[in-house]
């Protein structure tokens, strides 16, 4: 038979308590589990618990107490340090921030900045430049290609993907697409390549660097304006691949060149007013025929 | 709040449910997690919780406050560790009638009963030990555990049973 404190689960809890019936605790005594029960529980009883000296805790606690104020003021210092710096941080990015022209294909547009310089922006290209305290360090930064035309005065730099090009009052044309192209017009112009402290040119008028596939080449020139800002491009012994990209940006279409030999040279030119007669002056020649599928053109030798 | 109620923001008020509670509280997390500092320094914290809190904590509620904080925070650190409970050497002022061969098992057995009370279940030891080593009453416990009376009994039957599983064979009758 089962015994009662093994059935009931709150048997023992209420033995313990002296919570039994008399009837309970007398059958409970009689039984051989009992002893072993009443030595466990007589001895757990003369455990004692840990020692704890509950007035230096308090002392503790008081001392913890005193020196928390000092730290929430830290606290309220550090917010409002984060606070000041996030408006410091968010007025510097307001300040530092650039505004930024861009012309799409086909499109040109002429800025003038605030020392009165101007700047003919060629199709798909981007200009931008510091919003505020630009004067005091005049610099913008161009992708693609642009007429400048710069006031006497300050410094002022180019930024391209090459490097960086320094002038002083003077008129020069960046081409910086996937071949670079500096061209001097008027006055002084300064180039320093990237990542290539040593390479410093300096042009006059009438003197150009290109750098194609990274060798760089000084040349000379005579056109008076570049041909982009009378409505023309011109190429001298130029690889078809510039010539092609040349006519994507001016006309919204794209070139198949898979199956002819983009490094043949070109000389010669375009209007970038109509584009058939463009394509016609550019591949015809070179013997290069091509059909027209949406807006992609599709060469064949 | 009661606004006849003391004050825990006034030190006296505070100081005396510090002296109530405080060894009561880290006897109870010290039962659960085996490590004395550990219990203190959990207390302590609810203890200076309970001052910044001191206008918003009724006198009245402050007792199961203290418990309910205090097991929060056990659980969040100390829940996982494994517990070692050091007890403090067992008084054997009424053995002094009894044989050296019997103090030496009766030596044996108790450092034979204190592990195998570390080896219960953390509700059913903190039960054990509250009752059998604090003389609480099984209603102190179960507003301390904040369960019923009846789960304490359950808990100490089961506690019980489980000790005399191991411990059965060493006590010769």
């Amino acid at each position: 038979m089962m015994k009662k404190y093994e059935t009931d689960d709150s048997f023992l809890g209420r033995w313990i308590a002296g919570e039994l019936s008399e009837e309970e605790r007398i059958a409970f005594e009689k039984t051989d589990v009992y002893k072993q029960f009443d030595i466990i529980n007589k001895e757990a009883q003369l455990l004692d618990g840990p020692e704890i000296d509950v007035e230096s805790a308090l002392k503790t606690v008081k001392e913890k107490l005193a020196t928390k104020p000092k730290k929430n003021k830290v606290i309220k210092l550090w917010r409002s340090i984060s606070v000041a710096a996030i408006v410091i941080f968010s007025t510097g990015i307001f300040l530092t921030s650039s505004k930024t022209y861009t012309t799409g294909i086909g499109e040109s547009q002429t800025i003038t900045l605030a020392d009165g310089s101007t700047v003919n922006l060629n199709a798909n290209s981007s200009l931008s430049h510091k919003r505020f305290f630009w004067s005091s360090n005049k610099s913008v930064e161009l992708k693609g290609e642009a007429y400048f035309t710069i006031t006497k005065g300050d410094d002022f730099n180019v930024a391209t993907s090459k490097g960086v090009v320094a002038v002083l009052g003077t008129e020069f044309n960046i081409k910086d697409r996937s071949d670079f192209e500096l061209k001097c017009y008027e006055g002084k112009v300064q180039f320093t390549q990237n990542n290539k402290a040593k390479d410093t040119f300096i042009l006059t008028k009438g003197m150009q660097v290109a750098i194609t596939q990274n060798a760089t080449k000084e040349a000379t020139f005579t056109e008076e304006i570049p041909t982009w800002k009378k409505g023309v491009s011109t190429f001298a012994q130029q690889p078809l691949a510039e010539v092609l990209e040349e006519l994507s940006i001016y006309f919204n279409i794209t070139f198949d060149a898979s199956s002819v030999d983009t490094k043949r040279l070109f000389s010669g030119s375009f209007y970038h007013t109509d584009m058939n007669t463009a394509l016609k002056a550019t591949l015809l020649p070179m013997g290069i025929k091509y059909t027209q599928t949406g807006k992609t053109i599709v060469l064949s030798e | 709040m009661l606004e006849n109620e003391p004050s825990i923001c006034e030190e006296k008020n505070y100081n005396e449910l510090f002296r109530k509670f405080y060894e009561p509280a880290t006897k109870y997390i010290y039962y659960k997690c085996g490590n004395l500092q550990r219990a203190e320094d959990i207390v302590q914290n609810v203890f200076i919780k309970l001052w910044k809190l001191c206008a918003t904590v009724s006198f009245s509620k402050a007792k199961s406050y203290i418990y309910t904080a205090s097991n929060n925070s056990f659980l969040n650190e100390v829940a996982h560790e494994k517990v070692v409970l050091k007890h403090q050497k067992a008084t054997t002022e009424n053995t002094d009638h009894e044989s050296p061969d019997f103090l030496i098992e009766v030596e044996e057995f108790r450092v034979k009963l204190k592990a195998a009370i570390n080896t219960l279940n953390g509700k059913e030891r903190e039960v054990f030990l509250m009752s059998r080593v604090e003389n609480k009453t099984y209603r102190e416990i179960a507003e301390i555990t904040g369960v019923t009376v009846k789960a304490i009994e359950r808990r100490m039957s089961k506690a019980l049973k489980e000790l005399r599983a191991i411990l059965g064979k060493e006590i010769k009758i």
